[in-house]
C-alpha cells in the first residue's frame, strides 16, 4: 500500500516517547514505556500482541481519550495533548473515527441517530450548515452496509454484526483520516466477524483510510500493510 | 445540540424520570393549593373578624393633659376635624358603658328565682350599653343592615328602621314613659324578651365630684332586636339614644369613641390614621401619635390576623420542604443516572463531545424534569385551589367521612385565593432548586473518565 516516498512525507499521526503509568494500590506500574509509532496516510496497519502488553492503553492515548504521562502525541504538526481539552474534544470529533470491540452504541438512540451522533456532537459550523446532507448520508451509509430495513431500530433490537456495523458507518460519517478499530470482530463470531471485517477493509480500500486495527488474529494481520507487534509495553518493530 | 436532542430522549424513555416529574409536580402543587387555601381563609377570616368594626375608631383616653385639663368631653370637636378631611365619608360618636340586666316588670319574681341559682349562665347578663346617634350612625356604620335582617326563631325586630326608638305598639307605661332599646338578637333569646317587654339595667358609674362609684339603675323597653351575625355583639350590646344614655349615667361623659367610615380603607387607611392622629393632638384632645387612641379595624383584631398570617407563613415553610425533597429526588436520580450512562458518557466524549457538554447534557435532563414538574405541578395546584370545594365534596362521598367540617367555621365552602405572583415565585423556586440539586452530579457526569467507562463491559 504505502510505498517508500510515502514513508518520507509527513505522518498523518505520530507518537513519540509515549510513557504511560498506573497506579494500583501503592504501586506505580508502567503500562507504556516511551513508544514511538507513526502512521501514514492510507496505511492499514495491524497492531498486535498478547493481551496486557499495552495495545488499549496505546490507542487510548492515540485516541486522545488518555494522557500519557510522558511524550506527545502529533496529529499531522499539532501536538494533540498540548492543546486545550475543546480542540482536543474536536479532534476526536472529526480527525479520528473509533470502531469499539463492544460496539458501544446509545441504547436510546435508533440506528440512524446513533450514526448521526459524532454529526451532533460535532460544534464546528460546517456541520450545522450539513444537517440535513448528513442524515441523508447516514442513512445512505446504513443501506449500503445492507442496514435499509433496520433504520429505526435501537440497538437492542439489532445483531451483534449489525450494531457493528452501524458503529462503522458511525465512525466514518465525518469522514476522519484516520480510524481506530479496538478487536472490531473480537465480540462476534467467525462468520459474522469475517464479514464485518471484510467490511471494514473495504471501506479502508475505498476511502484511503489509515486503519491502525487491534487483533489477535494472524491471518487478519497478513492482510494488512504493515503489523506493529507490542510486547510488555514496547513496539517491538514500529516499522513492521 | 446533541445535549437537548439526547436529554430529551433520555427524559422520554426512562422511567425513573417520571417519578422526578411527578415529586415535583406534587410538591410544587400542593404548595399552591394550601397557600391559595390559606389565603383564602386569611380573607374569609378577615371578613369575619371584622364583624362590626368600623374602619377607624377615634377613643381618647381621658387622661389629663399636660396642664392638667381634661380633654373636651363633648364630640363634636373630633367631629369637626374628622368630618373636614376629605378621606372620610361619615362618622358618629358613640358612648359605651357597660352594665348587668335581669328583666323587671312582673317578672322580677322569676329574675329573683334566676339569680338564686348560681350556676345558672342566664341568671345575669353583663352587657354593653351603647348609646348613638342615629342619623349618623346608619350613616357610618352597619346597623340600618343589622336591623333589618331577617329574625331568627320568632325574634322581633323593630317595628320601623327608620325610627326603632319610638315607643312600641302596645306600650302602656304606668307613670313616665320609659326609654326604647334595641338588644340584641340572641341577648332577646337568652331572656326570652319580645317586643314590649320591660327590662332593668343596673350600671356603676364614678362621680366625677368625690369619685365614689354610684350605682344606677334604670327601667328600658325594648323596641326590638337586630342580628349583626357577630356573636359577641348579638349577645351582649344593646342600643338606646346617646342621649338617653348620657342621661342615665350622669357622669359627665358624652361620648367615648368617634367611628370612622372611609372612602378607600385599603389604599388611605393607615395615612389617614396618623393624620387624625396628628391633628387631634394638636388641638389638644389626643395625647399623641403613640398613644393608640385613633386605630384602624385591623389593629384592633390584630392578634387574630397576624396569627392566620403566621400560619399561612408557617405552613409555606414546611411545604417548601416537599419542594426540597422533591429536588432531592432530581438529584437523586440523575446521580443514578450519571453511574448508570457511565458507558454513554465515555462513548460521548470518544465522538468528541467536551466534559462541559456532558456536565450540560446532565444538566438538561434536570432541566426538562423540573419544567415539566413545576409546569404540571401548576397547573395541579391552580386547578385544585379552583375546585377544592368539589374535590373535597367528591372524597368525602366516596370515603363516606366528612373532611371539612363547615360547623367549624362561619363559612360554609372551603375558601381559596389563588395568587399569581405567589404561582410563578414557587415554579421559579422549585425550578431553580431543582437545577441547583442537580448541578452535583451533572458536574460529576462531566469530569467522568472516558476511559473508564469504556474499558470495562
Amino acid at each position: 500500500m504505502a510505498d517508500q516516498s510515502a514513508y518520507k512525507a509527513q505522518p498523518l499521526l505520530s507518537a513519540r516517547g509515549v510513557t504511560r503509568r498506573f497506579k494500583v494500590g501503592d504501586r506505580v506500574v508502567e503500562v507504556l514505556h516511551g513508544v514511538d509509532l507513526e502512521l501514514f496516510d492510507g496505511e492499514l496497519v495491524a497492531l498486535m500482541g498478547s493481551s496486557g502488553a499495552g495495545k488499549s492503553t496505546l490507542i487510548q492515548v492515540l485516541g486522545l481519550l488518555d494522557a500519557p504521562d510522558e511524550g506527545e502525541v502529533r496529529y499531522g504538526s499539532v501536538s494533540a495533548w498540548k492543546e486545550p481539552p475543546s480542540e482536543r474534544a474536536r479532534l476526536r470529533n472529526r480527525a479520528v473515527g473509533f470502531v469499539f470491540q463492544f460496539f458501544h452504541l446509545i441504547p436510546e438512540l435508533d440506528a440512524v441517530e446513533n450514526v448521526l451522533l459524532p454529526a451532533m456532537i460535532g460544534s464546528d459550523p460546517d456541520l450545522v450548515e450539513r444537517r440535513k446532507e448528513l442524515r441523508e448520508r447516514a442513512r445512505a451509509m446504513l443501506v449500503q452496509f445492507g442496514l435499509g430495513d433496520r433504520l429505526d431500530h435501537r440497538p437492542a433490537q439489532l445483531s451483534g454484526g449489525e450494531k457493528q456495523r452501524v458503529a462503522i458507518a458511525r465512525a466514518l460519517l465525518l469522514d476522519p483520516k484516520l480510524v481506530i478499530a479496538d478487536e472490531p470482530t473480537g465480540n462476534l463470531d467467525s462468520t459474522t466477524g469475517a464479514k464485518v471485517l471484510d467490511l471494514l477493509l473495504e471501506e479502508q480500500k475505498k476511502r484511503s483510510l489509515t486503519l491502525l486495527l487491534v487483533t489477535h488474529d494472524e491471518r487478519v494481520a497478513a492482510r494488512c500493510s504493515r503489523v506493529v507487534r507490542m510486547k510488555d509495553g514496547h513496539v517491538v518493530d514500529p516499522r513492521g | 445540540m446533541y445535549r437537548s436532542f439526547l436529554s430529551w430522549r433520555w427524559m422520554r424513555t426512562r422511567k425513573t424520570n417520571i417519578i422526578g416529574v411527578v415529586g415535583i409536580a406534587v410538591g410544587v402543587g400542593a404548595l399552591i393549593m394550601i397557600l391559595s387555601i390559606m389565603t383564602g381563609f386569611l380573607e374569609q377570616s378577615k371578613k369575619t373578624l371584622r364583624g362590626g368594626l368600623s374602619d377607624l375608631s377615634v377613643e381618647p383616653l381621658f387622661l389629663p393633659l399636660e396642664g392638667g385639663e381634661l380633654p373636651p368631653l363633648d364630640p363634636r370637636p373630633v367631629l369637626e376635624v374628622v368630618r373636614a378631611d376629605p378621606r372620610v365619608e361619615a362618622a358618629c360618636a358613640q358612648l359605651v358603658w357597660y352594665g348587668i340586666i335581669g328583666q323587671g316588670g312582673g317578672d322580677a319574681a322569676i329574675s329573683a328565682l334566676r339569680m338564686s341559682d348560681a350556676t345558672g349562665s342566664q341568671s345575669l347578663s353583663g352587657v354593653k350599653l351603647v348609646g348613638i346617634d342615629l342619623a349618623d350612625e346608619y350613616a357610618t356604620t352597619a346597623l340600618r343592615a343589622d336591623l333589618e335582617r331577617a329574625p331568627r326563631s320568632g325574634a322581633t325586630r323593630v317595628v320601623d328602621p327608620e325610627r326603632p326608638f319610638a315607643p312600641p305598639p302596645g306600650h302602656e307605661p304606668v307613670g313616665r314613659p320609659l326609654a326604647s332599646v334595641v338588644v340584641g338578637e340572641q341577648l332577646a333569646r337568652a331572656w326570652n324578651l319580645r317586643r314590649g317587654d320591660v327590662i332593668e339595667v343596673v350600671t356603676g358609674v364614678p362621680d366625677a365630684q368625690d369619685g365614689d362609684f354610684q350605682v344606677q339603675n334604670r327601667r328600658f323597653v325594648v323596641a326590638g332586636t337586630f342580628r349583626s351575625g357577630e356573636n359577641e355583639m348579638d349577645l351582649d350590646r344593646i342600643y338606646m339614644e346617646r342621649s338617653e344614655l348620657v342621661d342615665f349615667l350622669g357622669s359627665g361623659r358624652l361620648y367615648s369613641q368617634v367611628l370612622v367610615k372611609t372612602r378607600d380603607y385599603e389604599q388611605q387607611g393607615r395615612a389617614l390614621q396618623s393624620d387624625l392622629s396628628a391633628r387631634l393632638s394638636e388641638l389638644g384632645i389626643l395625647r399623641g401619635l403613640d398613644a393608640g387612641e385613633v386605630r384602624t379595624w385591623e389593629d384592633h383584631r390584630r392578634s387574630l390576623l397576624a396569627a392566620i398570617k403566621n400560619e399561612r407563613v408557617l405552613m409555606g415553610i414546611m411545604l417548601s420542604l416537599v419542594v426540597l425533597v422533591a429536588a432531592f429526588t432530581i438529584f437523586a436520580i440523575l446521580s443514578m443516572m450519571v453511574t448508570e450512562k457511565r458507558r454513554d458518557i465515555g462513548i460521548l466524549t470518544a465522538l468528541g463531545a467536551t466534559s462541559g457538554g456532558v456536565s450540560q447534557l446532565f444538566l438538561l435532563v434536570a432541566f426538562w424534569d423540573a419544567l415539566l414538574g413545576a409546569l404540571f405541578g401548576a397547573v395541579l395546584g391552580v386547578l385544585g385551589a379552583i375546585y377544592i370545594d368539589a374535590i373535597e365534596q367528591w372524597l368525602s362521598r366516596v370515603f363516606g367521612v366528612q373532611i371539612f367540617d363547615r360547623g367549624v367555621y362561619i363559612f360554609d365552602h372551603i375558601p381559596s385565593v389563588v395568587n399569581p405572583s405567589w404561582v410563578a415565585l414557587i415554579v421559579l423556586g422549585a425550578f431553580l432548586c431543582t437545577l441547583l440539586f442537580a448541578l452535583v452530579p451533572a458536574v460529576r457526569a462531566g469530569r467522568l473518565h472516558p476511559l473508564d467507562a469504556l474499558r470495562h463491559e
